[in-house]
């Protein structure tokens, strides 16, 4: 593929017009949080952005976020749009192995030194260099080493991100976020377990169009798509308010599509594009298809309590345990602090006043 | 009463709301273990800061909580004996200087230094004091300063101070600016100290004036750690600086001093001042800023800085100091810890002045002896005679070559010569 292609040349060979091209540009600036205004920008950008190098790591993981990224089937202008980055090396999609794939990441490196894009998924083991290797180099060295030279790095999944899986307690490897070993280069989060695929392309097109990192939340997460929980966009929310709640997976209430909070939805607390993006090509997204959200998104979702186990579940009425908790609290500190006061002022009334006396 | 029960009387007579959640929310963690110096040179758990309160805190719990009453009432709980407080005295006394590191550090806010000072208020009224501490105390209440300092001592010594210097003291000037206070060891071991004032404020053009029924800063009340002897000692400054209608009152080169007078006077006498109480060091920047100190010259001798624990830690005076030394100096060479962290010199909080103490004392001048041997140096500076005085002996205790200066009068050597 001719380095000298560039994306618009591309999309026409992919019977893509520029019609379609356009509306994909509507739809980044959209996800993006940007005026109208920016969509020429963006289709500019684009047009002539060259296919920067890009070098993907896979550490500790299961191949789900690259499983997500090649879901997101031909033709799909988001798979078009990574067709069109220069994937110079992904262990699991590259068709060379072993020295061959070695020297094609290291060529890489050198002809495009400070200017590539290294995206890692899987966390990294610090336990011991031997748990996780590729071609004899553990997984942290070759983070640092291939890190060195990176313009900006994309951490894509829970488990780049956060530690993921392989952090979740006991976590026997000892393993870290990338963030956790690289620190002075500029990091991406696209935290989910797998992250939506338009959003790791999203990502990639506002590097491109803009060259600049995006702003990120305080996980380094990219607030155009992490800045909402997905309660606060979940289509099921007027239940909430209403306190129409599923009570099992096969009530009433559940058929009815009410809120899944009770049967440990985490929405609340989780910020994703899950219900605006949606997945497959945004035909739905896991409350839509009736199971509460897993969280996956957060830092240690698997250790924050069982899946199913509701936020805050309460166990007995909330009012009638406030009302007593309060009538409580009033008692015990109304005698608490009489106590206080008695023992107090009978002490000061039994002062002794200390002379030379008792110098003696 | 029985002095078991006057102790336990005067415990509770201590509690208030912010000691009750005090004693509730140790966690524990043990972090004032290691910012305390009889614990860390010792390795003796009793010196565990929160642990020297846990008398008073069984106090609390008997007579202040519902639980604790509960017990009391059907005899579980352990009553509070004379062996009990003459066990915990050798603690509260002998193995804590009130330095307030371990205030510092409690990551739940608790004032343990603090509350170690309020316990000692049980301890004296049911005379559990260490003799030493006792009778420095009864000297101070009945002639007027620890060491038996009266009035014509000081003339003799001022004496010798004008003559050394050529300037006049000023005693008893109704309506200086200044009342400066000095404590009896500067009286009769560094009277260097009062010199220097005299060339500092004939320098820097500053009205001030000793007073002689107010001369004594130290305050022995606020070491044995009785407010009623304390509120006396203060009323004594008060009345002085009254009389004489001055605007500020300078505490001297003395911790403890500083804090009494400072801190917990007017809470003891229950009345606001009618004057300010500024720190000698705080004075001198304050003169340093405001352009009225010029100094000539430069000390090429390479030396550290002692800072006293009640002066950074409950003052805040921290960087007073270090802008004074920069006039003449740039051979400071700072401890580990130097700042609100210091290590004590271990002689604060009455320690100096309990004989009993002194080999404990010595055990754990082996920190500031670290501290020192860190930086290499030979001269150490200060800003606090008991702080001066216990290092002099520490030093001597184990052979070190160390020169012990006070802050003002190193200062005062390089003020330039008026015209």
């Amino acid at each position: 593929m001719s380095k000298q292609y560039t994306l618009m040349d591309h999309l026409q060979g992919q019977g893509i017009t520029r019609r379609g091209f356009l509306k994909f540009c509507s739809i980044t600036a959209t996800m993006l949080a940007l005026p109208p205004s920016l969509i020429p920008q963006i289709a500019k950008a684009l047009e002539s952005a060259k296919r920067p190098s890009v070098i993907w790591l896979s550490f500790q993981e299961c191949t789900g976020c690259t499983e997500s990224i090649t879901r997101s089937h031909a033709p799909t202008i988001e798979s078009l749009i990574f067709d069109f980055i220069s994937l110079d090396y992904h262990h699991t999609l590259q068709a060379a192995s072993g020295h061959a794939a070695e020297a094609a990441r290291e060529q890489a490196m050198k002809d495009n030194e400070d200017q590539y894009i290294l995206v890692v998924d899987g966390s990294i083991p610090t336990g011991n260099p031997g748990f996780s290797t590729i071609a004899g180099i553990d997984n942290k060295q070759m983070l640092i080493d291939t890190a060195k030279h990176a313009a900006a790095i994309v951490a894509v999944g829970t488990c780049a991100t956060y530690g993921g899986l392989p952090h979740a307690d006991p976590n026997p490897t000892n393993a870290v976020a990338v963030s956790d070993i690289i620190k002075d280069k500029p990091i991406i989060n696209v935290p989910g377990c797998p992250p939506i695929p338009i959003v790791m392309t999203g990502v990639l097109a506002h590097f491109l169009t803009f060259g600049t990192i995006p702003d990120l939340d305080d996980l380094g997460r990219p607030k155009m798509f992490y800045g909402n929980s997905i309660h606060d966009r979940c289509y099921r929310r007027p239940f909430y308010e209403k306190g129409l709640f599923a009570e099992t997976f096969d009530d009433e209430g559940a058929k009815a599509g009410w809120c899944l909070f009770k049967l440990g939805c985490k929405g609340p607390t989780t910020y994703n594009a899950c219900a605006t993006a949606k997945w497959n090509e945004g035909t739905s997204f896991p409350i839509e298809a009736g199971a509460p959200c897993i969280g996956c998104s957060q830092p240690d979702f698997w250790d924050n309590g069982g899946f199913y186990n509701a936020l805050s579940q309460p166990t007995i009425s909330i009012g009638e345990t406030a009302a007593a908790a309060i009538a409580a609290g009033a008692v015990a500190s109304v005698a608490a602090s009489a106590i206080h006061k008695s023992a107090k002022a009978k002490a000061a009334k039994k002062h002794h006043t200390v002379t030379t006396d008792d110098m003696e | 009463m029985s002095t078991n029960t006057i102790a336990l009387n005067a415990f509770v007579e201590q509690m208030d709301s912010s000691m009750s959640a005090y004693f509730q929310s140790c966690t524990h963690c043990g972090l004032c273990a290691e910012a305390c110096l009889f614990q860390t040179e010792t390795q003796d758990p009793k010196y565990t800061p929160i642990h020297k309160i846990e008398l008073m805190k069984r106090a609390w719990q008997q007579e202040m909580t519902l639980t604790g009453k509960l017990l009391k009432s059907i005899g579980l709980a352990k009553p509070i004996t004379d062996d009990d407080l003459s066990e915990w005295e050798k603690v509260v006394y002998d193995g804590c200087t009130l330095c307030g590191r371990c205030s510092m550090v409690c990551p739940a806010g608790i004032d343990i230094s603090g509350i170690i000072r309020k316990a000692r208020e049980a301890f004296v009224a049911s005379k559990h004091t260490p003799e030493g501490l006792r009778h420095g105390t009864k000297r101070a209440m009945e002639l007027g300063s620890p060491m038996g300092v009266q009035l014509p001592a000081l003339l003799a010594q001022l004496k010798h101070v004008e003559k050394d210097t050529g300037l006049s003291i000023p005693v008893d000037v109704e309506g200086a600016d200044y009342l400066a206070l000095l404590s009896s060891m500067e009286i009769m071991y560094y009277p260097e100290y009062i010199g220097a004032l005299a060339k500092i404020f004939d320098h820097a053009n500053v009205s001030w004036t000793l007073c002689s029924e107010a001369f004594e800063a130290t305050n022995a009340g606020i070491q044995i750690g009785s407010s009623d002897l304390a509120a006396e000692l203060v009323e004594r400054i008060v009345s002085g600086a009254e009389k004489l209608k001055v605007k500020h009152v300078i505490s001297p080169e003395c911790g403890h001093a500083y804090t009494a007078i400072r801190w917990e006077g007017p809470n003891l006498i229950g009345r606001p001042f009618s004057f300010h109480v500024i720190h000698i060091l705080e004075l001198l920047d304050q003169l340093r800023a405001e352009g009225r100190l010029k100094t000539t010259g430069s000390w090429d001798e390479s030396f550290t800085f002692h800072d006293p624990c009640q002066l950074v830690r409950k003052g805040g005076v921290v960087q007073e100091p270090r802008h004074l030394m920069g006039m003449f100096t740039t051979g400071l060479k700072e401890m580990p810890d130097a700042g609100v962290m210091n290590w004590c010199c271990g002689g604060g909080g009455g320690v100096s002045a309990n004989p009993r103490a002194e080999d404990l004392k010595h055990i754990v001048f082996n920190k500031k002896k670290n501290q020192i041997e860190h930086t290499g140096v030979n001269t150490l500076v200060t800003a606090c005679a008991n702080c001066r005085m216990t290092i002099e002996e520490g030093a001597e205790h184990y052979n070190m070559d160390l020169n012990i200066i006070g802050l003002t009068e190193k200062l005062a050597e390089y003020l330039e010569p008026n015209q």
